[in-house]
């Protein structure tokens, strides 16, 4: 009581000193480590706009920030703004009406979002979005442009093309693709990065919609190329795990590697000298559209209870806003939702370019709701296809009855 | 009699059962040792070598492998805390283990059997199964996050085989010198600290070392319970500087062999100590 | 309170006390921590595993239904029946393989040829190390491309035999039950030792003369004398393999890679009381149930065993 006391009242004397309003100091909690420096940097120029507000930037380990947070929060000891993840993940954070509802009145600019990336950040049962989204990531195919370059290959327009590529790769003596299927998120990644066009946006748009399962011959269709190119990922790839697969990319030892865009920054600080390219993987004819897969990272959240709503609001605000979102994409190579950021690195641009025909990574942001979850599901049972244990049919069916446990549209 | 033949025959089937147990022991000391000599002899090896020569002898003057690894992660902030951790658990095991052994060894009380049962049942129960309200315990406590709740963890597992231990060793002690020392007048105290204690010396010995190795490979609760980096354990920072060197194999051996040192060292020394305080549990 | 040797039946009264105060004083500290840290949580697991929750967060009282959705709701009943399914394998393998060979090894050590000593450290050397380096360095060991076992076998011209270990369903439980018992096999070995050494010699010369068959010998001397070595190394083992956590963790990942090949009930409870990235939910409910289920069927398992088997002891 008497230290509150006599803080509040230097707090006071600083104040009528220094600044027209009370310091409200305000916590930010991140799993992004690695980025310390950066968020620091653009606190600071916050601060600077923002007298009196000072936002001190703590982050945690990524595999264990999720238990930390929920922790923190069902213990009235988390943070007043704080980043939270996007679907599943941020649901079990937000359904506990631990966060702050945000709208465009206090967070100017959140309604020109694109409408994909605040569903990221929408709880489904009252419809409200709690958090700033701030990254998305892309499933594609990554390629070593020297080696392509070496062999004569381009880009290729079709499947058929993609495997030619494939089999002279593998022909001049190296691996074709990077990729393993022994970590078992890695097959969901694959699988999108390399089936999406294949299976074509109608499909998604009718899975959205709850008109069809993943029975469907289009899905099936996308399943069966995914084999077909496993044909030539490395000997012995049911045992090459997730740092293995990067290794061989990396080193430049295989040329393609199917994942997400956030490969592009593990590859280079591996590799700085290798030389980069990305595309989407192709459909059966030149005419199909190329997509990607597309998810939301996650987003930044406000305190529910905070004791500084407004500094809280404010700096969210500050979060969301464009100049922000440019140097959060060119200092730490994101790709901002935001609209009107420009990407500096032509590699980045490429991928958001290539977002421009996407869809989303379906298991992640429909069916990661809900135990079993679509993506353990189709992790599992990719791998097990991949292994020649089982067939496409069989992914589809083993994927769909079991998200069919608690997805009404695919019960019959 | 025909003794001769037939102690010769015997002594042919000794010889040749002998030789089949010697060779059985020779492969199966190389089986146990041939990995541990590729992972030491990786440590000095670049990728390209282990790839291309994998069981070639390597030049154990280049070093960088192991001072990258040193240097270039937090391993040697990870070897402190383990130090600390298991130093800290295996003194409160040892103070606690000794004053509930001596208790239950030295006096006959009402309720002994029932206390030393009490202890006993912790030997049975794998704590592993009780991680989820230690969790909350801890939450509530504020030890998440912190080696207090690894020392909490440790000391708990390690107080019912302590016990067990000593206060059987404590039993077998001769009564003279302390009742001698009783009839001078000593109090009870005096007498457990400067009589009993050294004649305990040899199950404190044991004990400890039945206890040193859970505590100091203990992946599970760190696994759960810590996840500042800096108070991280040598087990759980593996994870870490695995991940962070996942693409250079002659690091990776290098960090785990730095990882396996100490207490390879230490077991290497103490080898008898080691093997009669680890099976003692096992061997009464 | 009768007079036992160490209590002095009559003393001054204040010594009554003192000696009371004295017991107390030593014994309330360890009983503390155990009461707090062992029979407290051990008894909450039993009671959090009654309560439905949201996250961290307790809510009503709901019986038995976090048992009866972890045993017989899909798609939880198979994940957990798969996993049981492989404890029950692990530990028969182990049984056979990490004990059988432990036996062998410590027979052989027991006549104290040449280099006896040598071969005792060596088979223990594994036992001291944690079971992340050995995880980790058997995983490299089994990587398909660049990994020693491979590589040892092309040397060898077995080409034929060199496959993805940990990514085929067929080997990878093998591989880790492998990598296991060459962990472990010491620890057996050397109580097994124990036991043969404090066997008479007497006894093994009489039966010598009796018999010229060693398995004669093993059969119906060594093995009934070290009963109780065998005793404690089984319940060991059985409580080791239904805890089976660390080296699937590392060596197969959380998900019991390739797709719930090497599963086991450790690392499902993991998964279902502190979640998984690819998952949807953590529940500290159903993960109390589970170990709640784990735990009684250890407990119990363990203590009819071991009864059955020191009454064996006695009958011998």
């Amino acid at each position: 009581m008497k230290k509150t006391f006599t803080t509040a009242t230097l707090a006071m004397i600083a104040g009528a000193i220094a600044a027209p309003a009370l310091a409200q100091d305000i916590t930010f909690w991140s799993w992004r480590q690695e980025d310390r420096a950066v968020y620091e940097e653009l606190i600071d120029q916050f601060e600077a706009e923002n007298e009196g507000i000072n936002v001190s930037f703590e982050a945690f380990e990524a595999a264990s920030y999720a238990t930390v947070l929920s922790t923190a929060l069902a213990g009235d000891q988390g943070p007043d703004a704080m980043m939270v993840r996007a679907y599943g993940a941020f649901e079990t954070v937000a359904a506990g009406g631990y966060l702050m509802p945000l709208d465009a009145e206090s967070i100017p600019g959140l309604d020109s979002f694109p409408a994909a990336a605040l569903t990221a950040e929408t709880l489904r049962e009252d419809g409200k979005v709690y958090a700033v989204p701030f990254a998305s990531q892309t499933m594609l195919v990554i390629y070593n442009k020297d080696i392509y370059d070496q062999l004569g290959l381009s880009v290729p327009q079709t499947k058929d093309e993609l495997l030619a590529n494939a089999k002279a790769i593998e022909d001049a003596g190296m691996f074709a693709f990077a990729n393993g299927t022994a970590t078992a998120w890695q097959n969901e990644t694959i699988a999108s990065a390399l089936a999406s066009s294949i299976v074509g946006p109608d499909f998604y748009a009718e899975i959205s919609a709850g008109t069809t399962d993943f029975n469907d011959p289009r899905f099936i269709e996308g399943m069966k190329a995914l084999q077909e190119y496993s044909e030539y990922f490395p000997d012995g790839f049911t045992g090459l795990d997730y740092a293995s697969a990067q290794q061989l990319i990396a080193s430049g030892l295989a040329a393609m590697f199917a994942g997400g865009s956030f490969e592009l920054a593990n590859i280079q600080s591996q590799n700085p000298d290798i030389n980069l390219g990305v595309f989407a993987a192709p459909g059966v004819s030149a005419d199909d559209p190329k997509l990607v897969g597309v998810f939301f990272d996650g987003g930044y959240a406000g305190n529910a209870n905070t004791e500084h709503p407004e500094a809280v609001k404010k700096f969210l605000a500050f979060l969301a806003s464009q100049e922000f979102a440019q140097q959060f994409a060119n200092k730490l190579g994101n790709i901002s939702p935001v609209p009107g950021v420009t990407l500096e690195n032509p590699l980045l641009q490429d991928v958001a370019t290539l977002n421009q025909s996407s869809v989303p990574y379906i298991f992640l942001t429909n069916f990661r709701f809900q135990e079993p979850s679509g993506s353990v599901l189709i992790q599992a049972e990719v791998q097990r296809m991949l292994a020649g244990e089982s067939d496409p049919a069989a992914v589809g069916k083993a994927v769909t009855d079991g998200i069919a446990i608690y997805h009404e549209p695919f019960q019959k | 009699m025909s003794e001769a033949p037939d102690t010769q025959r015997g002594l042919l089937a000794t010889f040749g059962r002998d030789g089949l147990m010697q060779i059985i022991l020779i492969a199966n000391s190389v089986l146990m040792l041939f990995p541990i000599v590729i992972m030491v002899f990786s440590g000095f090896k670049s990728n390209i070598e282990i790839f291309q020569s994998p069981f070639s002898i390597p030049d154990f003057t280049d070093l960088s492998n192991f001072t990258a690894m040193a240097t270039q992660s937090n391993f040697l902030r990870y070897l402190f805390n383990s130090f600390f951790v298991t130093g800290v658990s295996i003194i409160l095991i040892l103070i606690l283990g000794l004053m509930a052994s001596y208790a239950l060894g030295r006096y006959a009380f009402r309720g002994s059997a029932f206390v030393l049962l009490f202890f006993m049942a912790g030997l049975m129960l794998p704590l592993k199964l009780a991680i989820i309200p230690l969790f909350v315990l801890f939450r509530d406590l504020g030890f998440l996050n912190s080696h207090l709740s690894l020392v909490a963890v440790y000391v708990a597992m390690g107080l019912p085989s302590t016990i067990f231990i000593m206060t059987g060793f404590i039993r077998t002690l001769p009564r003279e010198l302390e009742d001698a020392a009783r009839m001078d007048g000593a109090s009870e105290a005096r007498i457990m600290w400067s009589i009993m204690l050294p004649l305990c010396r040899p199950a404190m010995v044991i004990a400890a070392i039945y206890n040193l190795v859970p505590i100091w490979n203990d992946f599970f609760f760190p696994l759960v319970f810590i996840q500042d980096d800096n108070l991280k354990t040598l087990p759980q920072g593996m994870t870490t500087f695995i991940g962070e060197f996942v693409t250079n194999w002659g690091v990776m051996f290098a960090g785990l062999t730095l990882a396996a040192a100490p207490i390879t060292i230490v077991y290497i020394i103490l080898s008898k100590q080691f093997i009669n305080g680890m099976t003692s549990g096992a061997v009464k | 309170m009768t007079a036992t040797p160490d209590t002095p039946a009559k003393g001054p009264r204040g010594w009554i006390t003192g000696r009371g105060a004295w017991i107390t004083f030593l014994l309330v500290p360890p009983l503390v921590v155990m009461t707090l840290f062992v029979i407290y949580p051990i008894v909450s697991a039993l009671a959090y595993a009654f309560y439905d929750w949201n996250g961290l967060r307790r809510e009503g009282f709901v019986g038995f239904e976090n048992f009866r959705i972890i045993l017989f709701e899909e798609p939880f009943a198979s994940t957990t029946w798969q996993a049981f399914k492989h404890n029950i394998i692990v530990f028969a393998s182990l049984m056979i393989v990490q004990n059988g060979v432990g036996f062998i090894l410590a027979y052989c050590l027991w006549r104290d040829l040449w280099g006896a000593r040598f071969h005792r450290v060596a088979v223990f050397l594994p036992v001291v190390l944690s079971t992340v380096i050995i995880g980790y360095l058997w995983k490299l060991f089994f990587h398909p491309i660049f990994g020693v076992v491979n590589q040892s076998l092309k040397a060898v011209g077995l080409d034929s035999l060199v496959q993805p270990w940990l990514g085929q369903s067929e080997t990878a439980l093998a591989a880790l039950i492998f990598v296991n018992a060459w962990a472990w096999v010491g620890f057996p070995t050397l109580v097994f030792l124990a036991g043969l050494q404090r066997i008479p010699s007497e006894l093994i010369d009489a039966a010598r003369m009796e018999t010229d068959s060693e398995w004669h010998l093993i059969r119906k001397i060594v093995w009934p004398l070290i009963a109780p070595s065998t005793t404690v190394v089984f319940i060991l083992l059985f409580i080791g393999s239904f805890n089976w956590f660390e080296l699937p963790y590392i060596m197969a990942g959380l998900d019991g890679s390739p797709f719930g090949s090497t599963d086991v009930l450790g690392l499902f409870f993991y998964r279902t009381a502190f979640g998984n990235q690819s998952a949807g939910v953590q529940d500290f409910g159903l993960g109390s149930a589970l170990a709640v289920i784990m735990f009684l069927f250890i407990a119990i398992v363990a203590t009819f065993w071991t009864l059955h088997l020191r009454k064996k002891e006695l009958d011998l």
